[in-house]
């Protein structure tokens, strides 16, 4: 490092130093109150409340809550941003196909990487699935549970080699299905008790997970003494998988080799 | 006594990104400015842990610090390694 970065890097630091001296004064207007707001006191006495059995979530984890039962539809739609900007990059790579080199021995870095790498090969799903499948009563859930699981398929991309996951199995059309049944589970997840509740003839909301005063319908909250969190569960299960396979389709296009990718899209 | 030790933790790692920030801009070798910018993220998943963030650290340590330098060392494969005068 020169003299002179050390020097800009000390005055970036006294800037923002002195930033927040002034800022913490009130210089740069009111300060936010450091009590807890209203609406914040709201989520976390009706997170789990079986005093008010039609305001409730029945589930431990605030958070999810909210993403998933108070503010279902807002994280619906991101879901449906991100799904499209997915099918937009499957789009860019129409008519790419990936290739099959079968020997796979002499590709990708040394063995120790590969040894240690098989290692977190197990060791990084089992910690993804217990994000995604304790989301409702620990930090956590299923977009967490996604991308951590999608670090495997970024793994064994770069330490063995491009061709590892479609030989085992993985092509990105499988990767495609998969990701469409998570969406579809999503989906009917929240729609279910609509459905089951024209059957029966009662009241029912999208995206109701609790019964309410005129829908009389739930999810399941509590099995065996276990706390399932009503819609919470599947929505972060169908989530996990629908957000890991949708980050494994991205990885395995951008893992298909440039010279390919050129000619195809070039010459049309 | 416990309100100052997170003050300071939590300056601590903010400098340490801004110090990381700088340098991931400044290198002109784009591999060492994901690792840069990887430290910097790194730092950042640690302020959110002390602020009582949890959720938002298991979904920022496997974006920010695995997917994110993943995604651009795959297109700096695609570019050249080193930025041009």
């Amino acid at each position: 490092m020169k003299k002179a970065d050390v020097f800009v890097i000390a005055s970036i630091i006294v800037f923002i130093l002195s930033l927040a001296y002034i800022t913490a004064l009130g210089g740069l207007g009111p300060l936010p109150p450091i009590n807890v707001r209203r609406i914040a006191i709201n989520y976390l006495n009706l997170t789990y409340n079986t005093f008010t059995p039609y305001l409730t979530v029945f589930a431990l984890e605030s958070v999810t809550s909210i993403v998933w039962d108070f503010r279902g539809l807002d994280t619906l739609y991101e879901t449906a941003v991100f799904y499209a900007a997915i099918i937009a990059s499957i789009a860019l790579y129409r008519g790419v196909y990936m290739d099959f080199k079968k020997n796979t021995e002499k590709t990708g870095l040394s063995p120790i990487a590969k040894t240690v790498t098989r290692i977190s090969l197990i060791l990084i799903p089992t910690v993804s699935a217990s994000v995604a499948l304790h989301g409702h009563l620990t930090p956590g859930g299923g977009f967490q549970a996604g991308s951590i699981a999608t670090v495997v398929i970024v793994l064994s991309i770069i330490i063995f080699s491009r061709y590892f996951l479609p030989i085992h199995g993985l092509s990105k059309n499988k990767a495609l299905l998969f990701r469409s049944i998570g969406l579809l589970g999503i989906a009917i997840t929240s729609i279910a008790l609509l459905l089951i509740a024209i059957v029966l003839g009662v009241n029912a909301y999208i995206f109701q997970n609790q019964a309410k005063i005129d829908a009389p319908l739930s999810f399941p909250s509590l099995v065996d003494n276990y706390i399932l969190g009503g819609s919470l569960l599947f929505f972060n299960l169908f989530e996990f998988i629908a957000v890991a396979f949708g980050f494994t389709i991205v990885f395995l296009l951008l893992s298909i080799s440039e010279e390919k990718v050129k000619k195809v899209t070039m010459d049309g | 006594m416990l309100e100052i030790f997170t003050l300071t933790l939590l300056t601590l790692f903010a400098i340490t990104s801004v110090v990381a920030a700088y340098l991931a801009i400044r290198e002109r070798d784009l591999v060492k400015a994901v690792v840069y910018s990887a430290i910097q993220s790194a730092m950042y998943a640690l302020i959110y842990y002390v602020l009582m963030a949890p959720d938002i650290v298991l979904v920022y340590i496997p974006v920010s610090v695995g997917l994110i330098p993943a995604v651009l060392l795959f297109v700096i494969k695609k570019t050249e390694r080193y930025e041009g005068d």
